[in-house]
């Protein structure tokens, strides 16, 4: 089987802003991602991905994964994403070195 | 003196009112650490059944409503939707610890609206059998967007001035537009058009309205855990923001509750839509005003506003402004 390397950024953020994070992500040129519920400890607090009902749902954490073909629209991807929120909201980014097998997907 | 043994002793039998009492259940349970948990879907769910109640009693009304009755009580929403964000904007930025964006966000989220202590009110209301109009939950937008928006604009004008920061346009028909599709509001407002134009009345009678006092305990439960839960982060901020969350609430209403009482002179607005009106003045959102104030006002700490009003705002309007509001109303209008 032969495997091609790729790059998978992910970040870590606020649901309220995915929207604009998707953006970035789209117009970097990636073709898609995946946003999955999270939650953890941070810098900022402790946050559940409890069942327990959030009175505001858009506070929750989100990870949104990204894979992607070259390193340069990673690192535009993680830049464009840093200045715009991380100032404001709170989320990290950080970028994996993986294998995928059909490059033509990404 | 009469009238302070009236209150206390309406806020005794507060407490053993089922809206208070799972407000303080949910607070109760959640200090002991308890793992029960009401899923998110059913909240939310809740929170639709409650303002499509509302919505849809508010609509069918409407239809027999006079509109130069509500004109008067909805420009007065609109005012004191502005005062309280100018009033609390400004006592916040001069205490101590409070940054501007924060005071902005505060204030904002005191002048906006709570859909969970409107029903608490009307529930009450309707237990005590005080009339009121059912078009007066309608004033909620009017009050809630206009306190919103200003809170955003403000903020983001002094912004402006002290930073280098590039040109940004305050999109104000952004924020309207996600304000009315917030969950709570397009419940109401689909509620108040369903209400209006289609024939609802065997549903309000079969389905909605007798859930709604059970959904409504179920919601203040919920909203009882999360302000306990907020309490930790409240008090990792200053402390003036619990002292503005305890008197603000109690301040406003008694603002709405004199122009109500200009409207109940003017327009013959009734007791029972004072007495509500001062309780929409009252309270803060706590369901659909912090995430636009998040995005509006990104520089504020959320830890600061949400904690201010979810754990002290709603439970003072509810627990300390409803009897009071309605004790006043008995002495002021005579009922």
């Amino acid at each position: 089987m032969q495997l091609h390397a790729a790059e998978k950024v992910v970040i870590i953020t606020e649901k309220l802003i995915v929207k604009g994070v998707v953006e970035i992500i789209e117009a970097a040129g990636a073709k898609g991602y995946t946003i999955i519920a999270a939650g953890g400890k941070g810098g900022h607090t402790f946050r559940a991905t409890s069942e327990r009902a959030a009175v505001v749902d858009d506070f929750s954490d989100v990870k949104i994964e990204v894979i992607v073909n070259d390193k340069a629209t990673a690192e535009t991807i993680m830049n464009e994403v840093t200045q715009t929120y991380f100032d404001d909201y709170s989320g990290i980014t950080y970028i994996e070195y993986i294998e995928v097998l059909r490059p033509s997907k990404f | 003196m009469e009238f302070l043994i009236d209150f206390l002793t309406r806020l005794v039998t507060q407490f053993q009112t089922p809206t208070l009492g799972f407000l303080i259940g949910g607070m109760l349970i959640a200090a002991l650490g308890s793992n029960l948990k009401i899923p998110n879907a059913v909240y939310q769910f809740i929170v639709f059944m409650l303002l499509m109640r509302i919505g849809l009693k508010g609509g069918i009304e409407i239809r027999e409503a006079d509109f130069t009755a509500m004109l008067v009580p909805a420009l007065f929403s609109m005012l004191i939707g502005v005062v309280i964000v100018l009033m609390g904007s400004f006592i916040l930025s001069r205490l101590p610890g409070i940054n501007r964006a924060d005071s902005y966000a505060t204030a904002g989220l005191f002048g906006a609206v709570s859909a969970s202590t409107l029903a608490a009110a009307m529930v009450l209301l309707e237990e005590e059998s005080i009339a009121f109009e059912a078009w007066v939950p309608a004033l909620y937008p009017f009050m809630d967007i206009p306190a919103l928006i200003l809170a955003i604009v403000l903020a983001n004008m002094h912004q402006h001035k002290n930073s280098e920061y590039k040109d940004t346009k305050i999109d104000v028909w952004g924020i309207v537009k996600d304000s009315l599709r917030g969950s709570a509001l397009s419940a109401l407002l689909l509620g108040l058009a369903l209400g209006l134009l289609s024939r609802p009345d065997s549903v309000l009678q079969s389905f909605y309205d007798p859930l709604f006092r059970g959904l409504l305990t179920v919601l203040l439960l919920v909203m009882g855990m999360e302000a306990y839960e907020r309490l930790n982060e409240l008090r990792r901020v200053a402390h003036w923001y619990a002292i503005y969350a305890f008197i603000g609430p109690i301040l406003h209403g008694l603002m709405a509750f004199g122009l109500g009482y200009v409207a109940h002179i003017m327009v013959g607005f009734s007791p029972g839509g004072v007495i509500l009106f001062a309780v929409i003045a009252a309270s803060n959102s706590d369901i659909s005003g912090p995430p636009t104030l998040r995005a509006g006002i990104p520089k504020a700490n959320p830890s600061a506003y949400i904690g201010a009003s979810t754990s002290v705002g709603t439970p003072v309007s509810i627990a300390v402004c409803i009897p009071l509001f309605i004790a006043l109303a008995e002495v002021v209008f005579d009922i």
